[in-house]
């Protein structure tokens, strides 16, 4: 199933509002496609091209002596893979997974893969390059930038920082 | 001394002639698949293939007579005449003479797999006594010999006097045909004869055939040899000698080819009644195998390989003791020089135990083609049970896989062209009113992607009804009855045991049947299963496979609600000891094993897990690393199990005491626990 | 000392045949060929006292190898002995005619294979 098919109708609004404001004969727009997910009511995002693909929570089996947020390893066509709590890494309330949750396997380095446990992957976002607002320094540890979507903030996420558990 | 083959037969002769036996009967299976995918698409047989049929049957005739087996070699004997017959055009071969072929190997197959059984052999007996009842009524009604035409008069009688009776048979059948008969001189050097001759004969077999290969002294005959190639082709000399880049005198002709009278389509063999005519398919490409010498290679018991492999895992474990003390050398001052030259020393070991790893991996992948040989038998043979037309079509039957993987995709893999046979598939009449084809297609197709292999089979049958399977599972309690699906998660359905039954979705949907059984196969090879399906459509089912499966074999033990997997060959034993036994010294537990004391530690300590203890008892895992041992008190002993060690994914890169995880079917991942390390941190412990 | 080529595709043949002619002789050298390419290879390296071959082989089969080696002047003289099983008539006295020095039928009996290849290598140490 490809994250694309999730793409909705307000993408093509954004799209539509984008290119009216441009007006013609100006620079070509960047987009940056993004997969936007909730966390405890608030919206992230990591740029698409970092997901390897979307699965439901399974069976999960705890490996010991590991930080918390690592919530152990999901067996994925016989690969082994870690699965980590986003919201426990990030610090905001944690709580069970659901119905809806979902285990987003994010491409990291040198080719292994790591599973992040959220609440609900939602879309996948076309954003000019010009929407995106840096976050403030100092404040976030994991978000890079915000943009902003529907009237909410959508927060975008280094990978890379929230990958360096080990650290 | 006796005389007669079966007494002289020691044990090992007797396995060396099953293997052979099962080496010709594999070759004789290959060979029938070219044959009957010919027959069925209406091209002409290669009489090489054929010939090579006979001379099988031929050589397990004499191999079982030799060894006693005497139902078998009468077996061998009837089919060895009923190919006679078929390579001397005597007999023509239907869909039901292919099919007997096939029960023949079949019971063949039975009696090697159980050599030393009399019930095997009493059953295989009464079997082989009724397929050669009908051998012998099909031989009763042969079709005449059509017409054998006149001996090659211009040939030279050198090559005449070698030729058996069945190459003449072949130069008759040519002369029939119209076609040229050519006497093709090559000279070699001894010393590399067969390089050369290869080429030009794989030269001649592009545009015609090779009768017969006779060789005589060359030029110099100390060292030069001289091949005279009987051939025919319905190409001019002159096309022929440019063809293989010779000139033109070194072609002697025996009759010139007649201008072609018939259209290559016109030469219909006459069917048998009940032959099921099956249109022109795409067939798997059978590529022509190399002409390289059998000589160079040799047979190993896949045992020995598995034997190896686990030398290569021992070895690795060794190679880690290494690598730790490189670390503490490398700590201290006074001997860190030894230790970074430890360190060098252990990388390059790594370096070579992967190549070796890597090339023992290597002798064991097999390509898929013999498994998808079997799939076209098992096809042909619906084909004549359920009078269905469905045409099977194989790519990639290269690709290589571990030969054990290979072994137990067999089942999975027939059962699902079964059900895509039996019940996607459907009846012609309802096809033509959907406007498909009348006749139906499976489409086996396998690539290798990364250190995966992937093998899809497709349909173009009426799909699966995502909605009704869907139905169906809330009905039985399956999923939630407010459940939202997507339609892949519905289909996924299908592999969930309490659906997976014939009345299930057969009639809606035309799949399900233990398709459960079919993903826990898979899924304790490694691998994973997925479905794609559209409703009037079609199906197709993919497989994924790592390439190979690095096996050991594990002790499966549990504390508390955990598992975790300890690799055998570091467990020296177990016991059951009672609490009473264990004994303490500054704090640490331990045991009197035999006089001898035993460190323990409990596992559930070791990485902060509940425990249920039980009241008394406790199990006692010995493990051993060199001299070093050490008990690992555990809840359970769940048994032993073949497991293929994977690397652990994600941001942590190491954890202490787990050398990685395996897949354990339907319990998914369970950790492998790191025998050395754990061993070492015992040790430490007692330094300090 | 006496040398022996066997020429047959069959592994298991092979060694029956190699175990029959060593108990007839342990101290014989004997070389196996698994088709007729090999035995091409082999026979200039060697000076044979023997040839055992089977008739049904790929790519050259035994009368060709009969007729090389009977044909040819360097080999001529070495004895030849096929062992092939009951094939046709006609194959088996076309090997006769091309010059092998005798026939035997698979499954052969031992005693019968030794006695043949005493005689021959008998009259070759004449």
């Amino acid at each position: 199933m490809s994250v694309a098919q999730h793409q909705s109708g307000a993408t093509w609004d954004l799209l539509a509002r984008v290119a009216a404001g441009s007006g013609e004969g100006e620079e070509p727009v960047i987009l940056r496609e993004l997969l936007a997910f909730s966390l405890a009511g608030d919206r992230y995002a990591v740029p698409v091209e970092r997901v390897r693909e979307i699965v439901r929570m399974r069976q999960l089996t705890p490996v010991p002596r590991v930080p918390a947020e690592i919530l152990g390893v999901i067996s994925l066509r016989g690969e082994i893979v870690q699965v980590m709590d986003l919201r426990m890494r990030l610090g905001v309330e944690v709580s069970d997974s659901s119905r809806t949750s979902r285990i987003m396997v994010l491409h990291g380095d040198e080719g292994a893969v790591t599973g992040l446990l959220v609440d609900t992957v939602s879309e996948v976002l076309r954003v000019p390059e010009e929407a995106f607002r840096p976050a403030a320094a100092g404040e976030a540890e994991f978000v890079t930038d915000l943009c902003e979507h529907d009237g909410h903030f959508v927060s975008i996420l280094s990978v890379e920082r929230v990958l360096n558990v080990g650290s | 001394m006796a005389s007669g083959g079966k007494g002289r037969a020691d044990s090992k002769a007797q396995q060396e002639f099953v293997s052979e036996a099962e080496d010709i009967l594999e070759r004789m299976r290959d060979d029938l698949s070219a044959v009957a995918e010919a027959t069925q698409s209406g091209d002409e047989t290669d009489p090489d293939v054929v010939n090579r049929l006979f001379r099988s049957a031929h050589s397990l005739k004499g191999l079982s007579g030799m060894f006693g087996f005497q139902a078998m070699s009468d077996l061998a004997h009837h089919l060895e005449d009923l190919l006679d017959g078929l390579r001397m055009g005597r007999v023509q071969l239907s869909a039901a003479g292919i099919a007997l072929f096939d029960e023949s190997m079949g019971v063949i197959a039975a009696v090697l797999a159980d050599p030393g059984s009399e019930t095997v052999t009493a059953s295989a007996e009464r079997e082989i006594h009724a397929i050669i009842e009908r051998i012998e009524a099909w031989n009763r009604d042969p079709t005449a010999d059509p017409d054998a035409g006149q001996g090659g008069s211009q040939l030279p009688d050198s090559l005449l006097r070698a030729l058996t009776e069945y190459e003449e048979h072949r130069l008759r059948e040519s002369q029939r045909r119209g076609k040229g008969i050519y006497v093709v001189d090559v000279d070699f050097e001894i010393a590399s004869f067969e390089e050369g001759l290869g080429e030009i004969s794989a030269a001649i077999k592009e545009v015609g055939e090779i009768i017969s290969t006779l060789p005589s002294p060359g030029d110099t005959p100390d060292s030069h040899i001289r091949f005279s190639l009987l051939t025919a082709t319905q190409l001019s000399r002159a096309d022929l000698a440019t063809r293989l880049d010779l000139p033109e005198a070194s072609i002697a002709v025996g009759d010139p080819p007649r201008e072609p009278s018939e259209g290559p389509g016109s030469s219909t063999a006459e069917s048998e009644p009940g032959e099921i005519e099956a249109p022109a398919t795409e067939h798997a490409t059978h590529e022509q195998t190399t002409l390289k010498s059998i000589s160079d290679t040799v047979r190993v018991d896949i045992k020995k390989l598995d034997e190896l492999m686990n030398l290569v895992g021992e070895l690795s474990i060794q190679k880690g003791a290494i690598r730790r003390l490189a670390h503490k050398l490398g700590i201290d001052p006074a001997t860190a020089r030894a230790g970074a030259e430890l360190e060098k020393m252990h990388r390059s070991l790594e370096r070579k135990l992967q190549e070796l790893q890597a090339g023992v991996l290597e002798v064991r992948m097999v390509p898929l083609r013999q498994v998808f040989d079997k799939l076209s038998r098992v096809v042909r043979r619906l084909r004549l049970d359920l009078q269905k037309e469905v045409e099977l079509e194989i790519h990639g039957a290269d690709t290589e896989l571990d030969k054990l993987i290979v072994e137990e995709l067999v089942d999975p893999l027939m059962h699902i062209v079964r059900n895509a046979f039996d019940h996607a598939i459907e009846p012609a009449g309802e096809r033509e009113r959907a406007g498909k084809a009348a006749s139906g297609r499976i489409r086996i197709e396998a690539l290798q992607r990364g250190n995966d292999v992937v093998i899809a089979v497709s349909d173009d049958g009426r799909g699966i009804d995502a909605r009704a399977v869907l139905e169906r599972a809330r009905q039985r309690g399956l999923v939630p009855a407010d459940a939202e699906l997507t339609t892949k998660e519905a289909l996924d359905l299908v592999f969930l045991p309490g659906l997976s039954t014939r009345e299930a979705v057969t009639e809606t949907s035309g799949r399900g049947v233990g398709m459960d059984v079919v993903r826990s196969n898979i899924a304790a090879l490694g691998g994973m299963v997925d479905i794609e399906s559209r409703t009037g459509e079609g199906t197709t089912i993919t497989i994924i496979l790592p390439i190979t499966l690095a096996i050991i074999q594990a002790l499966i033990v549990g504390v508390g609600d955990h598992r975790f997997a300890i690799p055998l060959n570091s467990v020296r034993e177990t016991l059951l000891v009672d609490l009473s036994e264990v004994q303490r010294s500054e704090g640490r537990e331990l045991l009197n094993l035999r006089g001898e004391p035993l460190s323990l530690r409990h596992l559930s300590e070791e990485f902060r897990l509940s425990s249920r203890n039980r009241d008394g008892k406790q199990y006692v895992v010995v493990l051993g690393m060199g001299d070093a041992r050490m008990g690992l008190i555990v809840d359970r002993l769940e048994g032993q199990q073949d497991t293929v060690i994977k690397p652990i994914q994600g941001p942590i890169r190491e954890v202490r005491g787990i050398a990685g995880a395996t897949e354990l079917g339907e319990q998914g991942a369970v950790l492998v626990l790191d025998v050395a390390a754990l061993v070492d941190d015992l040790g430490r412990r007692g330094d300090a | 000392m006496s040398r022996i080529l066997i020429v047959e595709d069959s592994g298991t043949m092979r060694s029956l045949l190699v175990q029959s002619l060593e108990a007839l002789d342990p101290g014989l050298k004997i070389d196996e060929a698994q088709n007729g390419f090999e035995a091409l290879r082999l026979l200039p390296r060697q000076p044979y006292d023997l040839i055992v071959t089977d008739i049904n082989m790929p790519d050259i089969n035994g009368l060709e190898l009969v007729s090389f080696v009977k044909g040819n002047a360097q080999y001529a003289s070495i004895p030849l002995i096929i062992v092939s099983t009951e094939g046709s008539d006609r194959d088996r006295d076309k090997g006769l005619e091309l010059g092998a020095d005798a026939y035997l039928v698979k499954p052969f009996d031992p005693a019968e294979l030794h006695r043949v290849a005493a005689d021959l290598l008998a009259s070759r140490g004449d």
